[in-house]
């Protein structure tokens, strides 16, 4: 998981993106994984009833859970539901890379994502720093501020500031109010001001939260830096391989999670990206027709040389 | 946009020119960055949500400079 990576991002890709994206789906849908997760991880109290998953990781990253809002074929969904009711391409398009986003940089820690799913419910981890969200948020918080994932949301700390010029009142007016419908219908209400703050208030969460856990985590606690690989090492974390265990049910759905169907299904997705599908509908259909008129031809070659 | 214009600009400001312009707004907003980490620093609590800090900026940000414009205001 990050803790500020998901703040920014949006910022980066923005700059880079310009008024080929909405600014306001390309957010939501960096956030929509964990929105719909995250808060079942660390739990909730509501009235004296805690509310809290049993094997938090598992439930964030794993199936059964909810790791399939961290798969890209989720944010495709979600975005062809956006495309339904919005009739907008570069709203649906802009969720897509936005949720696309966090489900990629969350393959960095132990855990890793199922980004195939559910061709394959595969964690795809590069395993840079420790998941702990088991371990509660303080020490969660803890950890990952003092291992590499504080570093690498420190990348986009410096890359969301060395894109200053998307943080401006101009760029906001000139780029992000043009490309987004949101800003549009918000502008009827709000004044300019407002939403120029609503607009940056994602950056000013992302670095001021890094920079007060980072104190926290060092100033306030004293927890150890740990900068290896998959560190730190003093916390316990979860690996990839612990969750997901063989399903215990039989059912075609769950059988249907095997790597080789995954293999196939990711090579039929990229023959139907590349354009070719059309070409390989083609081929197939008409393989067989080729095949009996080619039998044909030789068996009427034989009859002419029997007759000879 | 409500009351103010929506023209494109001539050419890019620089970073100078944009630090110059918006300085006051930059200040505001350094300010009330220096202080949400000071109170995050002291009370994790108050960094868990986006929706605190984004009310948090409302007040910073808007309403407080609005209302001190208006009780500098005869």
């Amino acid at each position: 998981m990050s803790w500020a990576a998901h703040d920014l991002e949006p910022y980066v890709i923005q700059k880079h993106l310009g008024r080929k994206i909405a600014f306001v789906p390309l957010l939501v849908g960096s956030y929509a994984p964990d929105m719909l997760s995250k808060w079942f991880v660390y739990g909730v109290s509501l009235a004296d009833i805690e509310l809290k998953a049993d094997t938090p990781a598992q439930f964030h990253r794993g199936w059964p859970g909810a790791g399939f809002t961290h798969s890209l074929l989720f944010g495709v969904l979600v975005g062809l539901i956006l495309y339904a009711i919005w009739r907008n391409k570069v709203v649906a398009y802009s969720f897509v890379i936005g949720q696309w986003a966090h489900a990629l940089t969350d393959t960095g820690d132990t855990v890793g994502s199922m980004l195939l799913f559910p061709l394959t419910d595969h964690l795809f981890a590069l395993g840079a720093w420790a998941y702990a969200g088991q371990t509660g948020r303080y020490v969660d918080a803890g950890a990952y501020f003092s291992g590499l994932g504080f570093v690498w949301d420190g990348v986009f700390v410096v890359w969301g500031i060395l894109s200053w010029r998307v943080l401006t009142r101009g760029y906001f007016r000139d780029t992000v109010a043009v490309a987004d419908p949101f800003w549009r219908w918000a502008g009827r209400y709000l004044s300019e001001t407002t939403l120029v703050m609503l607009y940056r208030a994602s950056f000013f969460y992302g670095v001021a939260r890094w920079t007060a856990w980072l104190i926290w985590a060092h100033v306030v606690r004293s927890f150890a830096f740990d900068l290896r690989w998959g560190g730190p090492r003093w916390v316990p974390r979860i690996y990839a391989d612990e969750l997901n265990a063989a399903p215990a049910c039989k059912c075609p759905g769950c059988c249907s999670m095997r790597p080789r169907l995954g293999f196939y299904g990711a090579v039929a997705l990229c023959a139907v990206a590349k354009g070719r599908s059309a070409s390989l509908r083609g081929a197939l259909a008409g393989a067989p027709r080729r095949r009996m008129l080619k039998r044909r031809r030789r068996l009427k070659q034989r009859r002419r040389e029997a007759e000879n | 946009m409500r009351g103010e214009g929506t023209g494109p600009a001539a050419r890019e400001p620089g970073l100078r020119e944009t630090f110059d312009a918006g300085r006051r707004e930059l200040a505001l907003y350094v300010i009330a960055g220096a202080v949400y980490v000071a109170i995050g620093v002291a009370f994790p609590e108050f960094l868990f949500s986006w929706v605190v800090a984004g009310g948090y900026l409302l007040v910073c940000v808007i309403l407080l400079p609005a209302v001190v414009r208006r009780l500098r205001s005869p």
